[in-house]
């Protein structure tokens, strides 16, 4: 895995709308004005106007501080309007990696994005939006800001600057210094924000459940806990920003005393004009002292709710490095498993232990055995979806898992449980691994597996299918995800409870359809039906699995004679 | 939790000011520490230009710089205390709301009245949201009483340096608000189409982390991708689209401070001119006017006003659900006899879910529920177990009323299990063990009762594995269910179809080993499962809420109405 940390990934995203920057940087200028010359305007308008008795000299100064005001509005105008062009290119990127991450996900970890982690991985994408915008519009106006009313400090009264330099970098280091810490503290409110609203989302959604199992009192305790904890972490982090506040305009209100205490002497020295003076107080006062303040409050906050939102979102955007595919062709389909093992974790109990298995391309297997004994992991191994912990699955003389995507995608086909159904048409669902299908190939698919219901409706190929499938019932999602698979070239199919949700005349009709396809089956049962109709059947019981007919398991395995009498009591009785 | 009347939860305006008064020291800190900074602040200026005037006079002794300096220093130190008071007055108020709540929630006893309200994501936005804005009532009010401190103040500031200079201000802020409000009603699709094209965007990235063994099946990660990413054009030009109309706003409401300090900058010229003010007062005009021109900033803050309290209004609103009246008897020794008389449960709308059923569950026995779906068949299971309170007739567990017996006698007589656990407790041991004392044997030994040890030992740490990392299958989350139900060794079992996904061997197997570890105990079990009616020593047959029939599944079968909820329950 290689960290394709989202940090990184934003900054060259930022580096990428470089002319969009530039142009920023230029409107910028325009905007600083304001803030450039009003303490030397104010100072001319003393100096040669209102305190030498020329009223109009002075109003006519202060006209010119008028339009420079207009042009820095002008200015913000266009940085506004700029914006976009920075802000959205930044979240295309942000997007593109997120969404890139989650399809890539790592399912060995047994993490899956759920509806609730897709709706905060789109909060965080908009935050990052906002913040960055936030920071092009304040932050960038707070140093041009500060840049600019220093140099018309610099130019209007010199000598005055070095009472004002020191203090002001003071705080600036200082605010630098504190801002890792306020990063922890503010990465600890976002956590304990996130474990907050789990506690009470499980409160919410188990309510049921802590009533019937008299929780109340562990329910209560737990969200006064996580609340706890969130309270705290939001005073640790609100004295953390007072620090930081009381250091920073402390670093905008000290030049101010300084430059008073010294003026004095210099008027009296005859260095600077009584002008100068003011000017310098206008520059400290409308210029540094609140850009400085604004830093402290808004702009430092940001930064860091970007710092943190961002290091959230590197968590999802994790691409797996590209591996080293293995080039060999596989000779043939002929399926060899060799002391595979296979658990979820390394202190697990595996769930597949040194199994060795031979299917000869064209046979048609069934899986049975419990619930949770490891069927759907065995699926996932043999289409090299899983990387096995010990062992090889080869196909074909190539081990499945290095077998390049295209390649792979040719020869294996898995149909999980849960049936992936976008949106669009029809059409372009049942061609999602047969491209280049024609409308008559993909129709003969869904009609042998029991779909052509799908197809009757006044729109054929062209029905349009909504979000999550909603139009279709879970057995309906099943039916294109079986007809797409039936479409495709795949020389070995594998059916990972992928009826579970069909009638078993539909079920055993779309199991006939494959069977009479060629190629290799193997069918995760959910029904024993399915063994009965298969050629081998493989039985997990949590020992040695056990291959083997119909008619040899019967006598060979207990286990799978006393599951097949426990269901055909069931069936008979019906 | 102490009970609580109705009565005496007031309005919303009321719960606002308990939150207010709960810490009155760190009120009185945040508003005092608020109210030095402002008037400090206000003092700023004045201070300033006096200094500035004794500089420009050629006053040598400084004497207003340690005034300015005491100034600075409690501006900014009073802003730190306020800062951090404000930080604890928010968080212990929005603290003590959520806990408040959430306590009314786990205690109200009938979940019917909190599904009433919304679904649980509601409830969570109300616990997290809401209180948040709710708690932060007070810090909200201070800053509104303390920007009105300044802003009026300053104004008054002007008015005392020179009447005038507060007649043009007066005069010169409503024409500016003027200019800048004419274009501020540029309303704009684009915020609708960005919103819209984001939620389509999110929506195909759920579609396809849903589907994503699918893709990671298919190696097409990145065709898929691109498939999730087509709204991307089309929303970057509502992005670009939001940005140029918010770009018309700014650039008006950027002149707006401009142009009133400049009419004031010119009456206080003017006054110069005169003699009226000094040079150190135009500086100070300069200074109130900014001040002054806050006012229009903390327009806003009137609106999270109104937020906290439409807040608040939403916490009310689950604190008015009645808590359930809870008894004081504890529950005499027996063998699990239930008694359903006359039972009446009404739905969230009003509508009979269950009407007048008449039953007895004996001691000992197994009761099979059946029925086709929505006939009432989790509504019987969760009334006879004492999760719902029956809205007229009574149930009576061992001869005593259920309203009687003590709820803590009530919960460890009754073990429930679901089709689909809601599980709690951190961890796969402690989802088993909740809300009972039991130890990791205890639990253990349940998890092998309910078949599931096996499945835990597989799990990456075992019964440590927090549950939001354990993988579970459906049918694992129902045994572990299973043994939480088992783990409190209770005498009556309520089973609402609790196994529904496991296949036909776990299933048998899971039956046995309850009958051995807890013998003589009784059972309600809702199913759409054949064999499971056909061992039962009684089915009690549902139908629209009423019971159709009760008796042995082998003489109900004769009915063909019975046997078509089999047929119907078959897929």
């Amino acid at each position: 895995m290689s960290a394709n940390s989202a940090w990184p990934g934003y900054l060259a995203s930022l580096r990428g709308t470089r002319k969009a920057l530039l142009a920023l940087a230029g409107w910028s200028l325009v905007e600083g004005g304001p803030a450039l010359v009003s303490g030397r305007l104010v100072a001319m308008a003393v100096d040669d106007g209102f305190g030498a008795g020329k009223p109009w000299t002075g109003v006519a100064w202060l006209g010119v501080f008028g339009a420079v005001a207009l042009l820095g509005a002008i200015g913000s105008r266009f940085v506004f309007a700029r914006l976009g062009d920075v802000v959205e290119p930044v979240r295309d990127a942000l997007v593109t990696a997120v969404v890139r991450g989650v399809l890539h996900g790592d399912l060995a970890t047994g993490h899956r994005a759920d509806a609730s982690s897709v709706a905060r991985i789109t909060r965080h994408v908009e935050v990052v939006r906002d913040v960055t915008a936030g920071l092009l519009v304040q932050g960038r106006s707070l140093v041009v800001t500060v840049v600019a009313a220093m140099i018309g400090l610099l130019d209007t009264a010199s000598p005055l600057a070095v009472l004002v330099l020191p203090p002001v970098v003071l705080a600036l280091a200082a605010f630098t210094l504190l801002l890792r810490s306020l990063a922890r503290r503010q990465r600890e409110l976002v956590l304990s924000d996130e474990r907050c609203g789990a506690v009470v989302g499980s409160l919410a959604g188990g309510l049921r459940d802590v009533l019937a199992c008299g929780g109340q009192r562990s329910a209560s305790r737990d969200v006064a806990e996580a609340v706890d904890a969130q309270a705290a972490a939001s005073v640790r982090l609100g004295m953390a920003g007072a620090l930081r506040g009381l250091l920073v305009s402390l670093g905008g209100l000290v030049p101010l005393v300084l430059v008073l205490a010294a003026a004095p002497r210099l008027v009296a020295d005859g260095r600077i004009s009584a002008g100068a003076v003011l000017g310098a107080v206008v520059y400290l006062t409308t210029g540094v002292g609140p850009a400085l303040v604004a830093l402290g409050q808004t702009a430092g906050t940001a930064v860091l709710r970007l710092v943190v939102t961002l290091r959230r979102l590197a968590d999802v955007s994790l691409v797996p490095e590209p591996q080293v595919w293995q080039e060999n062709q596989p000779a043939g389909t002929d399926i060899l498993v060799r002391g595979l093992t296979f658990g979820w974790g390394v202190a697990a109990e595996p769930v597949v232990r040194d199994l060795d298995l031979r299917l000869p391309a064209g046979r048609h297997v069934a899986v049975v055995g419990a619930s949770g004994i490891g069927k759907s992991t065995l699926a996932g191994l043999l289409t090299g979806l899983l990387p096995p912990a010990a062992g090889v699955v080869l196909l074909g003389g190539v081990d499945v898992g290095q077998l390049r995507p295209e390649v792979r995608r040719e020869l294996v086909a898995l149909i999980p449980q849960e049936s992936y159904v976008f949106t669009g048409t029809l059409r372009e669902n049942l061609a999602l691994l047969a491209t280049n299908a024609t409308d008559a190939e993909l129709t003969l698919a869904a009609q042998r597996v029991g779909a052509g219901e799908l197809l009757a409706g006044p729109d054929g190929l062209d029905a349009k299918l909504g979000h999550g499938g909603v139009t279709l019932s879970s057995g309906e999602r099943q039916l294109v995800a079986l007809a797409r698979v039936y479409a495709s070239t795949a020389k070995v199919v594998v059916l990972d409870e992928a009826t579970a949700h069909l009638d078993p005349a539909t079920e055993a009709m779309a199991e006939q359809a494959f069977a009479e396809r060629g190629g290799t089956l193997v069918v995760i049962a959910h029904r024993l039906s399915s063994a009965i109709r298969a050629e081998l059947v493989l039985m997990m019981d949590g020992g040695r699995p056990v291959l083997g007919s119909h008619a040899e398991l019967l006598t060979g395995s207990p286990g799978y004679a006393e599951l097949m009498r426990a269901w055909t009591g069931q069936v008979s009785a019906a | 939790m102490p009970e609580r009347e109705a009565g005496d939860i007031g309005n919303a305006t009321a719960l606002l000011r308990r939150v207010v008064l709960r810490t009155p020291g760190w009120l009185v800190s945040a508003t005092l520490s608020g109210v030095l900074a402002a008037v400090a602040g206000l003092w700023l200026p004045d201070a300033m230009a006096r200094a500035v005037d004794g500089a420009l006079a050629g006053n040598l002794t400084g004497a207003g710089v340690p005034l300015l300096l005491g100034i600075v220093v409690t501006i900014a130190g009073a802003d730190a205390a306020n800062e951090i008071a404000t930080a604890v007055l928010t968080s212990t108020g929005t603290a003590w709301l959520r806990k408040m709540v959430a306590d009314h929630v786990a205690n109200c006893g009938d979940q019917r009245g909190v599904r009433a309200l919304g679904d649980p994501g509601d409830l969570v936005s109300r616990l997290t949201g809401d209180a948040a804005q709710a708690g932060g009532v007070a810090a909200t009010a201070i800053q509104l009483v303390l920007g009105a401190i300044t802003s009026i103040g300053a104004i008054l500031a002007l008015a005392l340096l020179d009447p005038w200079l507060a007649a043009v201000f007066a005069a010169s802020v409503p024409l500016a608000l003027l200019l800048a409000r004419t274009h501020m009603r540029t309303t704009s699709g684009h915020i609708a189409t960005y919103r819209e094209l984001a939620g389509e965007l999110s929506a195909r990235l759920l579609d396809a982390a849903l589907g994503i063994r699918t893709i990671a099946a298919t190696g097409t990660a990145e065709q898929e991708t691109a498939r999730v990413l087509r709204p991307l054009p089309a929303l970057g030009r509502a992005g670009h689209g939001m940005w140029r109309t918010q770009a018309v706003m700014i650039w008006r409401a950027a002149l707006l401070l401009p142009a009133v300090q400049l009419a004031v900058l010119v009456a206080a010229g003017l006054g110069v001119l005169d003699g009226r003010l000094t040079p150190g007062q135009l500086l100070a005009a300069l200074g109130y006017t900014g001040m002054g021109m806050t006012l229009i900033g903390y327009l806003p803050t009137l609106t999270t006003l109104a937020t906290a309290r439409a807040g608040a209004g939403r916490l009310v609103d689950v604190l008015r659900i009645p808590m359930r009246q809870s008894g004081d008897q504890p529950l005499p020794v027996g063998a699990g006899e239930l008694d359903l008389r006359d039972v009446t449960v009404l739905a969230g709308d009003g509508s009979p879910a269950l009407s007048d059923v008449d039953l007895i569950v004996p001691a000992g026995a197994e009761v099979a529920v059946v029925g086709r779906s929505g006939a009432g068949k989790s509504t019987l299971a969760a009334v006879a177990g004492g999760l719902v309170p029956p809205d007229r007739g009574d149930v009576l567990l061992d001869g005593v009323s259920m309203r009687q017996i003590k709820p803590d006698d009530l919960r460890a007589a009754i073990g429930f299990a679901f089709e689909r656990p809601a599980l709690l407790g951190g961890t796969v041991a402690g989802a088993i063990g909740y809300g009972s004392d039991a130890d990791i044997d205890a639990v253990t030994t349940a998890a092998r009762s309910a078949r599931v040890h096996d499945a835990v030992c597989r799990l990456p740490d075992g019964y440590r594995t927090p549950l939001a990392e354990a993988p579970l299958s459906g049918g694992e989350a129902q045994r572990l269910g299973l043994a939480r139900a088992f783990v409190r060794a209770p005498r009556v079992l309520v089973l609402d179809d609790a196994t529904g996904s496991l296949d036909a061997v776990t299933e048998a197997e899971v039956d046995s080993s309850v009958r051995t570890s807890l013998p003589g105990h009784t059972r309600l079990v809702v199913t759409h499962r054949l064999r499971t009616a056909e061992h039962a020593d009684l089915v009690v047959w549902l139908d629209n809420g009423r019971v159709r029939g009760t008796g042995r599944h082998v003489r109900l079968w004769r009915n063909p109405d019975y046997r078509a909820v089999f047929t119907q329950a078959a897929e």
